[in-house]
């Protein structure tokens, strides 16, 4: 305890908290995408997360702040589209994911990005989740979306430091896979277009990482029926 | 046809699988037909809005090309940014010709984020100014105030400053900017020379120049003509000068007929279309009173109904 309050000011102890949420908001959307992630590594304490990515000064070393997950089972089964006459034996679309923190405090921009995707598409990893501290310029943004066969998603640190879906306001979304999408569409004779809409840019669509097409169900609190589903077509 | 090469991204599953292999679909094109009987115009037009898509996808894939690099533009750290080589300021041309003023924006930015002068020619940094602050004052030049008293004083967002290496870039850089086309160049019509003939702000202070000058001399020649008319000089050689300035204003004019110039050109005598102003008749005739009739004693009808008359 000493040794905290010696090297670190109140500066960068400020900075290592916000940080240290951000850090527990990603494991909570991993765990929440359906990514193998430990309960230790959700809930890890304030304390232990300082000790293992400050550096000597006692500011946070983002470098050292890389993550990478695969998903589970039920992920994979989620993820895997109903077989079809050309694919009678369909592979889960989905695969490791690979968390990076972005280092440079301003100024983010195609530089830090291709470097990004070099690294994503190198080590073959499926997803790549890209955190900045600034918001990143338009350019880059269009570069992040542009690798052909993988999906790389950018937020800032303060988009996740409090977690979003826990609010008391926010309904349960739950990701429907394409045999309950299949089935929801035959009880109700719709097609899907005719379902209600989501945009992909919805928050909790990105939280989710949800992709176009994709149905989710949203479970409200509802005061006449206890509970009320109501689904949406990401768009 | 290059489209076709490139697999489509749509979310029509006909189209895709249609689209995404050629020689596949002409071998089942026949079939389809039969089979599901998917009327060829729907296809047709499914796939003209693919292809318009995939252009578009195309061009903003290129423009992202492009600001790559320019980013990293002019290679030369010596170049001189008031007179760069041509070869640079055509490859900055060139690459600049699918932008819009957006685009070119996010040029700036990108530019800046790497350190370097918003300006695509110019290979200095970018000035850092010292100390907090939102906002910077700056003064013009002496004279340049209210009144041609005084300086002329601008508050100047920190961050729009710190985009240039200096004023000077910043005017050439904006120069280029304001000749961009605001339309995507898909939206632009093959005729369309905006983007295509962009004039750097020392080339076009040249033309300028040059305009001026020649403008100037028009000028004097005709009002030279016109001076030495009212002058009424007298005696041999003024009148042998005035003829000289009459054929040299003639000659002007003809020299401004084959630019084109619009103040003497061939339209200005007959216009450009013939037009023909015809009156209407006014067919209006004086209105006339209305006149008691002999079912109006009772109040007239409404709408074919008589009320009775009250006792």
């Amino acid at each position: 305890m000493d040794e905290d309050y010696s090297t670190g000011s109140a500066d960068a102890d400020r900075e290592m908290t916000r940080l240290w949420r951000t850090w527990r908001t990603v494991f909570e959307m991993l765990q929440d995408r359906g990514y193998e992630v430990t309960e230790e590594e959700v809930q890890i304490p304030l304390h232990e997360f300082k000790s293992k990515y400050s550096d000597p000064l006692g500011y946070p070393d983002r470098n050292k702040m890389k993550v990478s997950a695969r998903p589970t089972e039920a992920m994979q089964a989620k993820y895997t589209p109903l077989p079809s006459k050309s694919n009678p034996d369909p592979q889960p679309d989905c695969g490791t994911v690979y968390v990076e923190f972005c280092p440079d405090a301003s100024g983010v921009g195609t530089k830090q990005v291709r470097a990004f995707n070099h690294f994503v598409d190198e080590n073959n990893f499926h997803t790549g989740v890209f955190i900045t501290q600034t918001p990143i310029s338009p350019s880059a943004v269009r570069l992040l979306s542009g690798i052909p066969g993988r999906i790389c998603e950018h937020f800032q640190e303060q988009d996740l430091l409090v977690n979003i879906t826990r609010h008391e306001l926010v309904p349960k979304h739950v990701l429907l896979s394409p045999e309950e999408k299949a089935k929801l569409l035959e009880r109700y004779r719709l097609k899907e277009s005719q379902l209600p809409r989501m945009q992909v840019s919805d928050p909790v669509a990105r939280y989710l990482g949800l992709r176009r097409g994709q149905v989710v169900k949203i479970i409200r609190k509802s005061e006449t029926a206890g509970r009320y589903a109501s689904y949406r077509w990401v768009i | 046809m290059p489209v076709n090469q490139t697999p489509l991204r749509t979310s029509l599953p006909t189209t895709h699988a249609a689209a995404s292999d050629s020689s596949r679909r002409q071998q089942k094109k026949p079939q389809n037909q039969s089979n599901s009987g998917v009327d060829p115009r729907h296809m047709a037009i499914a796939l003209h809005h693919a292809h318009r898509i995939q252009a578009q996808k195309d061009t903003e894939s290129l423009i992202l090309d492009r600001i790559l690099d320019l980013v990293a533009f002019p290679h030369s750290p010596t170049a001189d940014p008031s007179s760069p080589s041509p070869e640079d300021a055509r490859l900055f041309k060139n690459a600049l010709f699918p932008f819009q003023p957006t685009d070119y924006d996010n040029l700036i930015q990108e530019r800046n984020i790497e350190g370097l002068c918003g300006y695509g020619l110019c290979p200095r940094e970018h000035r850092r100014e010292e100390g907090g602050g939102m906002f910077r004052i700056r003064y013009g030049a002496k004279g340049s105030g209210p009144g041609g008293r005084g300086r002329e004083m601008n508050i100047v967002p920190k961050e729009k400053l710190e985009m240039w290496c200096s004023d000077e870039c910043a005017e050439r850089a904006m120069y280029i900017r304001v000749q961009l086309a605001q339309e995507p160049v898909w939206e632009r019509r093959g005729d369309d020379t905006r983007n295509k003939d962009l004039v750097l702000l020392e080339e076009g202070r040249e033309q300028q120049g040059r305009g001026m000058r020649s403008g100037g001399n028009t000028a004097t020649v005709g009002q030279v003509a016109g001076q030495l008319e009212n002058m009424h000089m007298h005696g041999p050689e003024a009148r042998d000068m005035a003829a000289q300035m009459q054929e040299l204003s003639l000659r002007s004019q003809e020299l401004a007929l084959e630019r084109g110039d619009s103040s003497t050109g061939a339209f200005q005598q007959g216009g450009r279309v013939g037009v023909q102003i015809i009156e209407n008749e006014n067919i209006s005739h004086a209105v006339a009173p209305p006149q008691m009739r002999p079912e109006d004693i009772q109040g007239g009808s409404i709408e074919g109904f008589f009320p009775k008359p009250q006792e």
